[in-house]
């Protein structure tokens, strides 16, 4: 019998050196072995669209023998920092997609890390090009005197794209004495919807819809995390003031405290008096908006076109509309968020740069696109397959009429007034501040970012 | 005799509340673990709907599903090899370099010292684009010798810290003794300090065999090759953007809790002897 002591020993004497020289072995075995075909390395973060991926990677290698790997990295702030430290270390790949803001897109196009796509896109008469959205590419794109100093150009593809518009459950609309296939077009409409969901929760009209809909919440919607709320809030800008007099309050030509600001600010609070806002809304996560509204507990929700697929998984019942935010003036039309879902970028230093295009081309055409439509539910770049496209994308698409995206304008608002902006209508929504208060604060930071600029 | 009641009644009356308390705690630690088990028995969608912790109808088929789609077979062997020669190596280096620190005198000593202490104030996140760059030079990025180099010094100076404050407090008698004996400086570390370290060993053994189990930014930073990917970063793939697949997510980390739990109740001895003993300052 050992002893422990001689146990210990005799474990360490054997097992370090063997993990030790197993690790070394394993480190000095290459980690990718040549391969005489070309092939095309493609990094990106979508795991619902990986399986979706393979099988067009198969398709292609079938059809010109070029090998295309799909390397997949999620999570997707992760992924955003392996980009980042490849590009340090010149090893992106030869396809690879830049998750954020523009101005992170941007310096990689100043670092030379991306390729400008301009001239595969003009090529035989703008065929390729002509296949897009045009706000499906306006969101990969550098205008002339874009304040980023980018050269002008077309810097990634588009592979699908998304709207962030507003959906209804028509059940619920049904125990609300309200017509399912009509939703509200007004902003009018909408604040006497939220009043009805108001009285029913009071317990007052419960027994008009048999009990059912008491504790039915209003909208619900991601606004813990205010990209959402600043969304929704300049989807209303837009409408009120147009987009000429939101970019020049991000010039710095229009103050916050402008009436039509505050009429936007003091929507979200007569929203909040009419109870169309679901209790909680504004530290909502979007997990739980989309749990509440797949479960037939809340009216509305705010979400993004991705929802199809999140409502899907949840609960495959589900019956619910597409509607964009009722508007609120007559003077300009709706304006909601849309534009590219995810984009690809080839890597400028690429020795397979042009082979990369050429399946980016192939990618996008009608047929990958419509089996990308029917694999993962997501609305397709190419609009000439949007008719493939199931009745709820359809939907979503119709938006793309009325979309636009911060990232398509040449100029951006400083994310200290964004933050400002937003934690101001929170503020607003939860009664602590009144439109007026906020519409002061937010201008106040504008002045501080203009000075600074200055 | 009516004090003695009073004082019977006054002990089981403690009994219970300081049980009740206990049981309370124990359910609030469990809970999550007991809703993950039960969420990976469920189908996504009675995730959602059904909130009791035990399914009405048992979906085992989701461990299987959840191996062979996120091929855990390799990610799992990956994981216990990164996890068994991490831990080999800061317990080697960390008990050396602790005994150093603790008994050797050479110049520059606290210098070093107080630089691996330091070294635990840095947020690991933020020296991530510093280590790729620096495995890339080294030729080791997308390695596992670069990933257990950097693991090993990550988890290096919390056990330093753990042993050098140990060794401080051990009798200088024992190892007088020993050199009486005839052992050299590397003996008396072999065969006086190491054993008498057991249940600090034991605490560093616990921590880094989680941080590095638990492990996968850095993983998924330095390595592109999805044949060296640890487990963890396998049971992401089930959590993307915008659709998470809870019911597999759930059935990955029941999988990979798993050794974790186990590696626990086997040092759980040692770990408690380890904490009350002092093991842990700070």
């Amino acid at each position: 019998m050992l002893s422990e002591g001689k146990r210990f020993h005799i474990l360490s004497v054997f097992i370090i050196p063997v993990l030790f020289l197993l690790s070394l072995s394993a480190g000095c075995s290459p980690a990718n072995k040549s391969n005489a075909k070309t092939t095309i390395t493609i990094w990106h973060w979508m795991t619902d669209r990986e399986p979706a991926f393979q099988e067009l990677a198969k398709r292609y290698e079938a059809q010109t023998g070029i090998k295309v790997n799909f390397e997949l990295y999620a999570p997707s702030d992760i992924y955003s920092q392996k980009v980042r430290a490849a590009a340090q270390g010149a090893n992106l790949p030869d396809i690879f997609g830049i998750l954020g803001e523009k101005r992170d897109f941007a310096s990689f196009v100043k670092a030379g890390y991306v390729l400008a796509l301009e001239p595969y896109m003009e090529e035989n008469s703008a065929s390729w090009k002509n296949d897009f959205f045009p706000e499906a590419l306006a969101v990969n794109e550098f205008a002339q005197g874009n304040s980023y100093a980018v050269t002008p150009g077309i810097y990634a593809v588009p592979i699908d794209i998304m709207t962030i518009q507003m959906l209804y459950n028509k059940d619920l609309f049904k125990q609300l004495g309200l017509n399912p296939d009509r939703p509200p077009r007004t902003f009018v409409e909408l604040l006497d919807i939220g009043k009805k969901i108001s009285s029913t929760n009071r317990g007052g009209s419960a027994m008009d819809y048999g009990g059912k809909a008491a504790n039915m919440q209003g909208m619900v919607s991601g606004w813990g995390d205010i990209w959402m709320i600043d969304c929704f809030a300049n989807n209303y800008a837009l409408n009120i003031m147009g987009k000429d007099k939101v970019i020049a309050t991000i010039k710095g030509q229009v103050p916050y405290t402008d009436p039509d600001w505050i009429k936007v600010f003091a929507l979200f609070k007569q929203m909040q008096d009419s109870g169309v806002f679901a209790r909680g809304l504004v530290t909502m996560i979007n997990k739980t908006a989309e749990q509440l509204f797949a479960n037939d507990k809340a009216v509305f929700a705010f979400n993004g076109s991705w929802g199809v697929n999140v409502y899907h998984g949840m609960n495959p019942k589900l019956n619910y509309g597409v509607m964009l935010p009722p508007k609120a003036s007559d003077i300009y039309p709706m304006a909601i968020w849309g534009g590219a879902g995810s984009s690809f970028m080839v890597n400028a230093r690429s020795k397979n740069k042009e082979e990369a295009v050429k399946f980016l081309r192939w990618l996008t055409d009608r047929d990958q696109q419509a089996y990308l439509v029917e694999a993962t539910n997501n609305l397709p770049a190419n609009k000439n397959c949007l008719s493939l496209a199931p009745e709820l994308l359809a939907q979503f698409s119709k938006g793309m009429d009325n979309a636009t995206h911060p990232n398509a304008w040449e100029v951006w608002e400083a994310s200290t007034v964004i933050e400002a902006r937003d934690k101001g209508i929170q503020s607003i929504i939860i009664g602590e501040k009144t439109p007026e208060q906020v519409a002061s604060e937010v201008q106040k930071v504008k002045v501080r970012e203009l000075a600074k600029k200055r | 005799m009516r004090a003695a009641i009073y004082y019977k009644i006054k002990k089981s009356t403690i009994n219970t509340l300081i049980h009740l308390f206990l049981i309370s705690v124990t359910v609030i630690c469990l809970y999550p673990l007991l809703w993950m088990v039960s969420s990976s028995l469920k189908t996504q969608e009675t995730v959602f709907k059904d909130f009791s912790l035990i399914p009405h109808q048992l979906h085992l088929n989701n461990y299987v599903l959840a191996w062979q789609e996120g091929g855990f077979g390799r990610c799992f062997l990956n994981s216990i090899f990164y996890t068994a020669t991490v831990v080999v190596g800061i317990v080697i280096i960390a008990s050396l370099a602790a005994y150093a620190f603790s008994r050797l005198k050479f110049p520059g000593k606290n210098v070093l010292f107080i630089m691996f202490i330091a070294a635990m104030m840095i947020p690991i996140p933020g020296s991530f684009v510093a280590l790729y760059v620096l495995l890339n030079k080294l030729h080791l990025r997308n390695t596992p010798v670069g990933y257990i180099l950097a693991m090993i010094n990550v988890g290096l100076s919390v056990s330093i810290f753990l042993l050098k404050t140990f060794f401080d407090k051990m009798p200088k008698e024992l190892e007088d003794a020993a050199r009486m004996d005839g052992c050299s400086k590397l003996g008396i570390w072999w065969h006086v300090a190491l054993p008498l370290a057991k249940p600090v060993l034991a605490v560093v053994v616990v921590f880094n065999t989680l941080a590095v189990w638990n492990e996968y930014i850095l993983a998924l930073i330095i390595f592109d090759s999805r044949q060296f990917m640890p487990l963890q970063v396998a049971i992401k793939l089930f959590q993307g953007e915008f659709v998470t697949n809870y019911p597999l997510l759930m059935a990955g980390l029941t999988i990979a809790a798993l050794p974790v739990i186990i590696v626990y109740l086997v040092m759980q001895k040692y770990i408690v002897k380890g904490v009350t003993s002092g093991a842990i300052y700070g």
